[in-house]
């Protein structure tokens, strides 16, 4: 029997107009994992309407319907394969409003392609968006660098330095290894560097898009750190007992561990854990699981607590610092801002106490110390103190707790990450 | 111009609720400004399942999830809303 392909999750980021859902769609195409019944239909119909060239975007909008009709939970991905893997893509949408849903969200991206056009280079949205890959924990990148086609003169080697360049200088100041990630000049129009390298791009000896996916590495599951399980929910089942439900984020639970709840501070024993209604001697990250907990009643943990072994309990911090974006805001934020943090399964009502320092978003490196204000476009480091007890963990400690998302009047204020806790 | 597809997982208050029921009033309670795509049961743990509930929003409306969120969050029977995915399609 044919052994199944390593899965990974795909995520595709960048400014809205720059060609992101037309380059999943060529990789679906080139790939074909495209129905050919849509190529088909596709054919007859440009024969009757007279049109010899083959219209791509034709192809983009009926697989748009196709899904739209069917009734399945599994629309908003795409599948396609390479000769390495299976991947699972999302496309992420373009509003800011979305980006809670991110942050807090279950799937967890392996790695992404940013894809920018070239015409434009950097915009407002590719910045966010690298920020907040930077934030979500996605280690491995790919740089599309789109509409080579739209550049002046076409294909320009030039702009496309000038654009790596650009895009370079953003992914150094929020930690990537710029000359780790690869960048690739394509047209997902016209399919330059897709699938195999391109005639109109000769000056380029880099990888297509498909040998980059290829050359992607599986990520390691993050079971080596301290159990860290978020509470969604809290159950009391007859017949069981206390049913807490939630999603293991890193480490791995067994059945007769030793377990604590905080801000709760409460522990007890782990009597049996379910997955999908079977029962499992042990769960790992990414696992969605009911435990069974001896000792610990319905009403002494709550929404928003995190499970971990007593040995290593999670942090309930006092204050915290942490590095945020503005994304967007009506006037400015400066000390004293109180609005509501949601970081893993809790929201809880924060105060930014201190603005440490203002980031230069070209470069990273502090602008200006101690800063008034802040306002949207703004990186900043700031201080933070919870109004109640919150777990929160350093982003380079435990990534899968250390990032949050700040709300306030209906909107996604900013994204952020922790660096650093003062425990209670 | 895109349409976003929201994956939510509505957990009920108790085992003891009926899920078709939930349904019908999860059907119900979806705002104008969204679309029901689909709607499954999941088995969670010890008898417990969850509904995960699919509805298209429109990208560039504004408001992302919260209206849906919300909604849901107001019917009867129900313990929490998680949205656990966001995606163009």
């Amino acid at each position: 029997m044919a052994e199944a392909k390593p899965h990974l999750n795909l995520a595709f980021i960048g400014h809205v107009d720059h060609g992101k859902s037309t380059t999943v769609g060529r990789l679906m195409f080139e790939t074909g994992a495209v129905d050919p019944h849509v190529i088909d239909e596709y054919k007859k119909e440009a024969a009757t309407k007279g049109k010899s060239t083959f219209e791509f975007a034709w192809v983009m909008d009926s697989l748009k319907e196709e899904r739209e009709r069917g009734v399945t939970i599994d629309i908003a991905h795409q599948r396609f394969d390479t000769d390495k893997y299976y991947f699972t893509v999302v496309d992420c949408p373009g509003h800011r409003d979305f980006i809670k849903n991110m942050i807090t969200g279950a799937s967890q991206a392996d790695a992404a392609v940013l894809v920018v056009a070239a015409p434009d280079g950097v915009m407002a949205q590719t910045k966010e968006h690298v920020f907040l890959s930077r934030t979500l924990g996605v280690g491995q990148l790919i740089i599309a660098v789109n509409k080579m086609d739209a550049t002046e003169p076409q294909y320009s080697e030039k702009r496309f330095n000038e654009v790596k360049e650009e895009v370079g200088k953003l992914l150094k100041m929020v930690g990537y290894k710029v000359e780790e990630i690869p960048f690739i000049p394509i047209s997902a129009f016209n399919g330059d560097n897709l699938l195999k390298p391109s005639a109109n791009t000769p000056w380029y000896k880099g990888p297509s898009i498909i040998e980059a996916l290829n050359n992607l590495k599986m990520p390691v599951k993050p079971t080596t750190l301290p159990l860290r399980v978020p509470v969604q929910d809290v159950y009391t089942i007859s017949g069981v007992g206390t049913v807490p439900v939630g999603r293991v984020e890193t480490g791995v639970m067994k059945k007769g561990d030793k377990i604590i709840f905080e801000p709760a501070d409460v522990t007890g024993e782990v009597k049996s854990i379910e997955m999908h209604h079977e029962e499992v001697p042990e769960a790992f990250p990414g696992d969605n699981i009911g435990w069974n907990v001896r000792g610990i009643g319905k009403n002494d943990i709550r929404r928003g607590d995190v499970c971990g072994h007593v040995e290593k309990p999670p942090t309930v911090a006092k204050e915290f610092t942490a590095q945020i974006v503005v994304l967007q805001h009506p006037s400015a934020i400066s000390a004293g801002y109180t609005p509501v943090f949601h970081c893993h399964t809790s929201q809880i009502a924060c105060t930014i106490t201190e603005i440490k320092a203002k980031l230069d978003p070209r470069t990273g490196s502090v602008k200006e110390q101690n800063p008034a204000f802040i306002k949207a476009g703004d990186a900043a480091i700031i201080t933070v103190r919870p109004s109640k007890p919150m777990v929160i963990e350093k982003v380079k400690e435990i990534p899968q707790l250390g990032r949050f998302a700040i709300r306030d009047m209906g909107q996604t204020i900013a994204a952020g990450m922790c660096q650093n806790v003062t425990p209670r | 111009m895109g349409t976003v597809a929201a994956r939510i997982r509505v957990m009920p208050e108790s085992t003891d609720i009926n899920l078709n029921d939930l349904k019908q009033s999860i059907k119900a309670a979806v705002p104008s400004a969204a679309k029901l795509h689909a709607m499954e049961e999941l088995p969670i743990a010890f008898g417990l399942k969850a509904l995960i509930v699919v509805v298209l929003l429109d990208d560039k409306a504004g408001g992302g999830t919260t209206e849906v969120e919300n909604a849901f969050s107001k019917v009867k029977g129900v313990e929490s809303i998680n949205v656990e995915e966001v995606g163009l399609i």
